[in-house]
């Protein structure tokens, strides 16, 4: 697969910068290797580090490493990889045709170059991976665009662990996406006019007053990008980015994009066609590192707790339990004994202080932190290193989530 | 509200008319490529499962006046109808019913398709015709012209056998959405002119409790 290899991987600075900047970032590069590398040597794999890298500048590198690094991320254990589905698996699965269907039409997520047998090759495996998924999880449904997903990871990691993985992000970050409905999608798509009025409230009224309805961001969310983006690297860029964090983050990263193209959206005509249609051509050449850092820090600014009311408020009231539950992912058995907990609530009280500078660093709260916590916690600080944002902002966010992951996780 | 004074008193001159058309059928059926055919001239090299709903638009010329049509095109598997595509469905001026010609149960779809619309709160007044696609694969046909007919005239539809790859006549695809568009010129002289929105841009005050106030009819 020597294909694969090439399209993903790039020597090149992410930052496009001279070549003086390019020095730098192969030495950067280097550093970041060998500091995966260490990762991945550890028992048990430092998978706070993983989770650094795969946010920060550049993303996981290569796929060789992505090979290595999203089954951690994952938390995927790779000794049972399953083996490979029969014919049966196509005989009376009511999602078949329409598999069948969206599959065949997908030309455009294999390389260019690519000989049409070896593509047919494939298609014919992410056939069999999403059966295979559908098959051994009845209560998932199909989504046309989860085949977006899927090819992804094929083509990354090869068909047996593509299985594996993509059947773990099924049941977590794509959760919501393959209920019966797609009401809760329509949930998720509803945190996205707040965020962009916490950021722009004039783009944010202007797209309201057009009436344009969030539509347009459906396919990016529910494909993570992989629909809209023609070049394979920043979907895989992107993909280290969301498999590190909050299931949630593609949603920011939408509104991120729409914030960033605010001149144009304003001087768009104020109506539901022209913003739909400018919306939805996604440009390709965006600046994929700032957006990123910028998702993340819009992503700390306004959690997901603080944005909940208003976007539950978008429709009817209802709450999108099973988005929380990804937090699940990381966790372990493992259960906070009581001094965690009253020790963390003494830092909720010092972190909540009006202007006092909690003396909790990072650090600290790592150990005071119970296992189930601590997806939350690597999430942001992962972010919160590559942002160099304040450990302060981390300490918060991470402690007002806190509440709700008690009920979700200890009842 | 001061800024909707501003917009009524200070109209630009009319602007073209905008003809909003909705495609609906199953996934398959050829949505994308016959709005595609119409709105770029040529079948379309690669297509795409739809996600959503895709916009397509055309200007066109009716006895001497420019008019906006306006596609979209709209994702065809079940799920996406309930919840999603609902948005879209408001204040269209026509629909396209599609099925293919090929495939039984695209055709048996159209009840559930048509009770959608009329649920949406589209009346019978808002014009509607049937596509039976892919008319270039008479030999795969599944669904005769007869019965097709027959659907069509219980709906009072006009029925459009025709083929978004290889129409027998090059014109035949944009035919169709030029009578959808004449009839709708007949039918609603007035009615459908695009708000004014003088330079492009609308004035916007900072947000207030009240964005009701707002006489904007886009
Ligand atoms: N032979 C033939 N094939 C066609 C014709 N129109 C569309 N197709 C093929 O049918 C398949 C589906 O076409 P699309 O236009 O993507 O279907 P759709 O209705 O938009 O489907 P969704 O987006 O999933 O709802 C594609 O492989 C097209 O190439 C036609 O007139 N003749
Ligand atoms: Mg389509």
């Amino acid at each position: 697969m020597d294909m694969r290899k090439s399209r993903s991987e790039s020597g090149a600075s992410p930052l496009d910068g001279g070549s003086g900047r390019h020095h730098d970032w192969d030495s950067k590069r280097r550093r970041k290797m060998a500091e995966i590398s260490q990762a991945l040597s550890v028992t048990p794999v430092d998978v706070a580090t993983l989770r650094r890298m795969a946010i920060s500048e550049g993303g996981l590198l290569s796929d060789e490493i992505r090979r290595k690094v999203w089954p951690k991320l994952l938390n995927v254990q790779m000794d049972n990889l399953p083996e490979k589905p029969g014919e049966e698996l196509r005989v009376n699965n009511k999602d078949y045709n329409q598999v069948l269907l969206d599959v065949r039409r997908s030309l455009r997520r294999f390389p260019p170059g690519m000989p049409d047998e070896q593509r047919e090759g494939l298609q014919e495996e992410l056939i069999d991976i999403i059966l295979h998924v559908l098959q051994r999880n009845p209560q998932l449904h199909y989504y046309q665009g989860y085949h977006d997903i899927v090819v992804t990871f094929l083509l990354v990691v090869g068909e047996r662990l593509a299985t594996i993985l993509v059947e773990k992000l099924s049941t977590h970050h794509l959760r919501d996406f393959m209920d019966p409905t797609m009401d809760n999608t329509k949930h998720i798509l509803n945190y996205l006019m707040p965020i962009i009025d916490r950021v722009n409230p004039e783009v944010h009224d202007f797209m309201q007053q057009a009436e344009v309805g969030t539509i347009f961001a459906l396919s990016w969310l529910i494909t993570w990008f992989g629909h809209v983006l023609s070049d394979f690297r920043h979907v895989v860029r992107l993909y280290d980015f969301f498999l590190a964090c909050h299931p949630l983050m593609p949603i920011y990263f939408a509104a991120v994009i729409v914030l960033y193209r605010e001149e144009e959206v304003l001087e768009c005509e104020c109506d539901m066609a022209s913003v739909h249609h400018l919306l939805s051509q996604i440009p390709q050449d965006l600046p994929y590192e700032l957006l990123i850092s910028r998702a993340g820090d819009l992503f700390v600014q306004f959690p997901p707790s603080e944005l909940a009311r208003e976007a539950a408020a978008q429709q009817e009231e209802r709450t999108a339990a099973s988005t929380f539950k990804d937090f699940e992912l990381a966790s372990t058995q493992q259960r906070p004994d009581t001094v965690l907990r009253r020790r963390r609530k003494e830092q909720v009280v010092a972190g909540r202080e009006p202007g006092a500078v909690p003396k909790v660093a990072a650090g600290v709260v790592a150990v005071v932190r119970p296992r189930a916590r601590r997806f939350v916690r690597l999430a942001v600080m992962g972010l919160t290193v590559a942002l160099g944002a304040a450990a302060l902002a981390v300490v918060n966010t991470a402690l007002e989530w806190a509440p709700k992951l008690d009920l979700q996780l200890f009842p | 509200m001061e800024s909707s004074v501003e917009l009524s008193s200070s109209l630009p001159p009319p602007r073209s008319r905008i003809f909003k058309i909705i495609v609906i059928g199953d996934s398959g059926v050829g949505k994308t490529c016959l709005t595609y055919r119409f709105c770029a001239g040529k079948f379309p090299d690669k297509t795409e499962a739809t996600i959503g709903v895709d916009f397509r638009e055309k200007v066109i010329e009716i006895d001497g006046e420019k008019i906006k049509v306006q596609l979209w095109d709209t994702a065809g598997q079940e799920r996406f109808r309930k919840s999603m595509v609902q948005h879209y469905y408001r204040n269209v001026h026509a629909i396209v019913f599609v099925y293919d010609i090929t495939n039984a149960v695209s055709f048996q779809s159209l009840p559930a398709w048509i009770e959608e619309c009329r649920q949406h709160s589209l009346g019978q007044d808002v014009p509607r015709i049937l596509v039976g696609n892919k008319c270039d694969l008479r030999g795969a046909a599944r669904v005769s012209t007869d019965v097709a007919q027959k659907f069509a005239d219980s709906h009072s539809m006009p029925l459009f056998e025709t083929s978004a790859k290889s129409p027998g006549d090059n014109d035949h695809v944009e035919a169709i959405f030029m009578t959808v568009a004449h009839k709708l010129k007949s039918q609603k002289p007035l009615a459908l002119s695009q708000p004014p929105s003088g330079d492009g841009t609308v004035p916007l005050k900072k947000p207030t409790e009240d964005r009701g106030g707002y006489s904007c009819s886009c």
